[in-house]
């Protein structure tokens, strides 16, 4: 029996309407410009780079997008409905899901639990159903674990299924993060730094996984990293900041060849070990 | 009806024995597969149904009798249906190894001239696209698995199983009779696979075997006096895990599965194995000695690491395993009443649930083969209750030569030959020389290998080295070609001293040198996973394979590992220097053959520098 694609049992997104638009988003704390007048949009089937320095405020507009900080000004609108002010559950129950820079998983409980909780907005079933565990409670859970199942065989852990996740290797973490936030069904998938502090076989494997989910569920994906090589290779648009302030956003050709982001960022190493440091 | 008159005329053969079963025994379970975290079955009914299916396929895709089909894939069912397809429409089969790289795909479809090919995924698919087309005159087709990934490629030849099986039922559809009458015409001559052997030295060789070599394996192995009373069945359980494209697992997979009616069962991966295995417990399992090797020092490692009341449980009843092994080989594999009340009570203690672990609780009987195995190795699964057999056999003669069978074990031989297996040494060389049925047809497109290789009465050249141990059984010294002369004149059969080395649980590879030399040393490769949980319990910080390697403590433990083998050996035969790998050994590097083992000439070349040290 050959694997199942992705969207064989998640939902997909078809055309490619915009998702997510945020306009001239500005964030600070206690006076420092977190976020300076960010404005993109997001389409189905894109995948949206966001790079820039340490710093620059990738991670907020991430936290902005699911709720986490509340931006002074601007807007986020999600599939047409205003995010601002919204509960950061609220936000995930409309399809937004994220992995985290530094892995945000329960390391006591297994992989196959981890993705299960991953599910539960999917629960419909009210407390009385699970405890006996009939009709309605056991249909869902059976779903849910198929659905699980196929994320698993996706990102090829079997092997870890009954694992506790504290024992797993580091790059083996950060798939099942991907997993758990695959399990929520999204229809915009945000992505922190899902390379970091890999090699270069985990970051090659990560970025497959990347194209395939592309592919197959037809999602937008939102992806913050350093790995410029993946980045490059992966995204259909990238956008460029520097302390919070958009420099540029296009494709990666055209942000490549772009100055301002080679002085604030591309060349910010070149240039301390050329000119000694000068940026 | 005629077509049961016309089937009992015609020639069986595995495809027609899934097609029989379908009739007799429809809702039987032949396949199970791990999916997705369930087990899925297939009965007799669907299996012949997909395996007719992708016979029509075929026909309709213009393949004739006699043309090569390939695939490359791990095991799973779709395996086995384009093994027995491809022999239903009078096809050849040949396989690939999963791990061979592009210019071994490249080699084995031109040397073949396979005109289609399946293959499991994008990994595979990529391996054959990245070869020019031009490169590959014969191969038309390419079959695809998995979607993932293939799905976006346009290469005309490319197309999908599924696809591919649609045109079969459609070809089903309009000619019902076309498998029927193809299989009618089957001939005991028909060639059903070609197999090619790894080949330590030289490029690999597609050994011929032919439905009447298969005919006489299923007769001989898969019968009542195969190996053990009663024979394998359908209340018996086999997992599928060796690389299907060997004559080893096929004997299994095939053989044991169309003949004798034995579930087969397919694991998630290769990774997931030992789950599996403790999944399905088989009730037979076939092994070849690493695998032996890796189950014996996982059993080791765990128990080091238990708590102290669980170890304290196991010093003591590993010890009467000792005991009971002694007496087991001793009396060649019979208990007297004492080894069998003690197994009986330390099973409750502890056998029961080490066997449990490596998925061995219901074992009915193991085989070890296709390479030598350490005594000490079968003494501790005999001990634990494992009831294991050492076999021999190569693609040559369709693995099917001799048996050790119970309560007749002698330890350290292969031994006795099969029923209708001819087996005698040659007066000069001591070569062991097998005549039977299954003796190959010779190698595919290689008349002067073949020439030298069976003789003009019949019999073949196995090219090792043998000598009978109580007129019954036969014991193997070495290949002829690895048997090393000492400098003082001494013959010295390396792979024994290797597997004694191996049977240490840090050591997985040893190359024993000492050709022409004064005396004998080693390349040793240590196991990885073990020597680092190892350095880790004594907070030995270390990073890679070759760092590991260096540490001073490793080489130590390496040191007492091979006193202990010398202590077993006679002067002559022990090792005065070795040399700890900076790598580990690889087929895709061509260190190792697709079956893993080691071909010395290139590791002499790769490490003659280090091969010298130990010479100056």
């Amino acid at each position: 029996m050959r694997a199942r694609l992705l969207h064989e049992f998640l939902q997909h997104a078809e055309g490619q309407e915009p998702i997510l638009e945020i306009a001239d988003l500005h964030l600070s704390f206690a006076g420092i410009k977190a976020i300076d007048g960010v404005s993109l949009t997001v389409r189905n089937g894109e995948l949206f780079a966001i790079i820039g320095p340490n710093g620059a405020g990738k991670t907020s507009i991430f936290n902005c997008i699911s709720g986490v900080y509340r931006p002074q000004e601007g807007s986020i609108r999600f599939l047409g409905r205003d995010l601002l002010g919204m509960k950061p559950h609220r936000i995930a129950d409309l399809g937004v899901a994220r992995t985290f820079q530094n892995i945000e998983l329960f390391p006591q409980l297994t992989v196959l639990d981890n993705l299960m909780l991953g599910r539960h907005q999917h629960v419909r079933y009210g407390t009385f159903a699970a405890a006996v565990r009939f009709g309605r409670a056991s249909r869902e859970e059976a779903r849910n674990r198929e659905v699980v199942e196929g994320i698993i065989e996706f990102l090829d852990i079997q092997q870890h299924r009954k694992s506790y996740v504290l024992m797993l290797p580091y790059g083996i973490q950060k798939r099942i993060e991907l997993g758990r936030a695959l399990a929520m069904e999204p229809k915009l998938l945000l992505l922190d730094e899902p390379a970091a502090g890999m090699n270069v076989e985990e970051t090659e494997d990560m970025a497959r996984f990347i194209t395939d989910i592309k592919r197959e569920l037809g999602i937008g994906v939102i992806l913050v990293d350093h790995e410029m090589r993946m980045v490059m290779d992966l995204a259909d648009t990238v956008l460029a900041i520097d302390f919070g302030k958009p420099i540029a956003v296009g494709k990666p050709q055209e942000i490549q060849a772009n100055q301002d982001v080679i002085r604030a960022y591309l060349g910010q190493e070149h240039s301390v070990a050329d000119t000694g440091g000068t940026t | 009806m005629t077509t049961t008159a016309d089937r009992s005329a015609a020639i069986a053969s595995p495809a027609s024995r899934v097609r029989d079963r379908a009739a007799a025994t429809p809702d039987l379970v032949a396949l199970r597969e791990k999916n997705r975290g369930i087990w899925r079955e297939f009965t007799w009914t669907e299996y012949w149904d997909r395996v007719e299916t992708f016979s029509h396929a075929l026909i309709a895709a213009g393949i004739q009798p006699g043309d090569r089909v390939a695939i490359h894939s791990d095991n799973r069912p779709e395996w086995v249906f384009t093994d027995l397809g491809s022999i239903a429409v009078r096809a050849v089969c040949m396989g690939l190894y999963p791990t061979n790289p592009v210019a071994e795909v490249e080699y084995l479809l031109n040397d073949s001239g396979s005109r289609l090919l399946v293959v499991e995924d994008a990994e595979q698919a990529d391996k054959v696209l990245s070869i020019p087309v031009s490169d590959l005159q014969h191969l038309e087709k390419i079959i695809y698995i998995e979607h993932r990934g293939v799905d976006a490629y346009d290469d005309p030849r490319l197309m999908s199983w599924d696809a591919f099986m649609e045109s079969g039922a459609a070809h089903q559809e309009a000619h019902p009779q076309a498998v029927a009458e193809r299989m009618a015409s089957t001939e005991p001559s028909d060639l059903a696979y070609l197999v090619y052997t790894s080949g330590t030295t030289g490029p690999p060789k597609g050994s011929m075997i032919t439905i009447e070599n298969l005919e006489f394996a299923t007769a001989e192995i898969a019968g009542d006096h195969g190996i053990v009373q009663p024979g394998p069945g359908l209340d018996d359980l086999i997992v599928s895990y060796l690389p299907l494209c060997h004559i080893y697992e096929k004997l299994f997979s095939v053989v044991f599965g169309t003949g004798a009616g034995v579930p087969i069962h397919f694991g998630e991966s290769l990774d997931t194995l030992v789950a599996d295995m403790r999944d399905v417990q088989p009730t037979i399992v076939q092994g070849v000695p690493r695998i032996w090797e890796r189950i014996h020092a996982a059993i080791q490692v765990r128990l080091a690491s238990a708590s102290r009341l669980k170890r304290l449980n196991a010093v003591v009843w590993l010890k009467a395993a000792r005991h009971i092994g002694r007496t087991l080989v001793r009396r060649h594999g019979r208990h007297t009443i004492t080894t069998r009340f003690l197994a009986r009570v330390g099973d409750v203690f502890l056998y029961r649930s080490l066997r449990e672990r490596v998925g061995l609780r219901r074992i009915r009987y193991a085989v070890s083969a296709a390479a030598p195995i350490a005594p000490e190795i079968l003494q501790f699964f005999m001990s634990i209750g494992v009831p294991i057999y050492e076999a021999y056999g190569m693609t040559e003669n369709c693995g099917v030569a001799t048996v050790n069978r119970p309560g007749r074990i002698r330890l350290g031989t292969v031994g006795e030959p099969y029923m209708g297996c001819e087996i005698r040494l040659d007066e000069e060389t001591g070569e062991i020389l097998t005549r039977h049925p299954a003796v190959f047809a010779g190698y595919w497109n290689m008349p002067d290998s073949t020439a030298s290789t069976i003789d003009e009465d019949g019999w073949l050249h196995t090219g090792d080295v043998g000598e009978w141990v109580d007129g019954t059984h036969v014991r193997i010294v070495d290949r002829i070609k690895d048997i090393i002369i000492t400098s003082g004149g001494k013959n010295v059969s390396p792979s024994e001293i290797e597997n004694t080395l191996k049977t240490s649980p840090f050591i997985k590879e040893a190359i024993v040198i000492g050709d022409r030399r004064k005396y004998l040393s080693a390349l040793i490769g240590i196991d990885f996973e073990v020597v680092s949980e190892w350095a880790q319990r004594r907070r030995i910080p270390h990073t890679t394979y070759r760092d590991l390697s260096e540490k001073p403590e490793v080489r130590a433990l390496v040191q007492k590992a091979v006193d202990s083998t010398n202590e077993k050996f006679a002067r002559v035969e022990q090792i005065k220097q070795f040399r700890l790998l900076a790598k580990e050994l690889d087929h895709e590097d061509g260190e190792l053959t697709a079956t893993q083992k080691v071909k010395r000439s290139i590791i002499e070349e790769r490490f003659a520098d280090d091969i010298e040290s130990m010479y100056r």
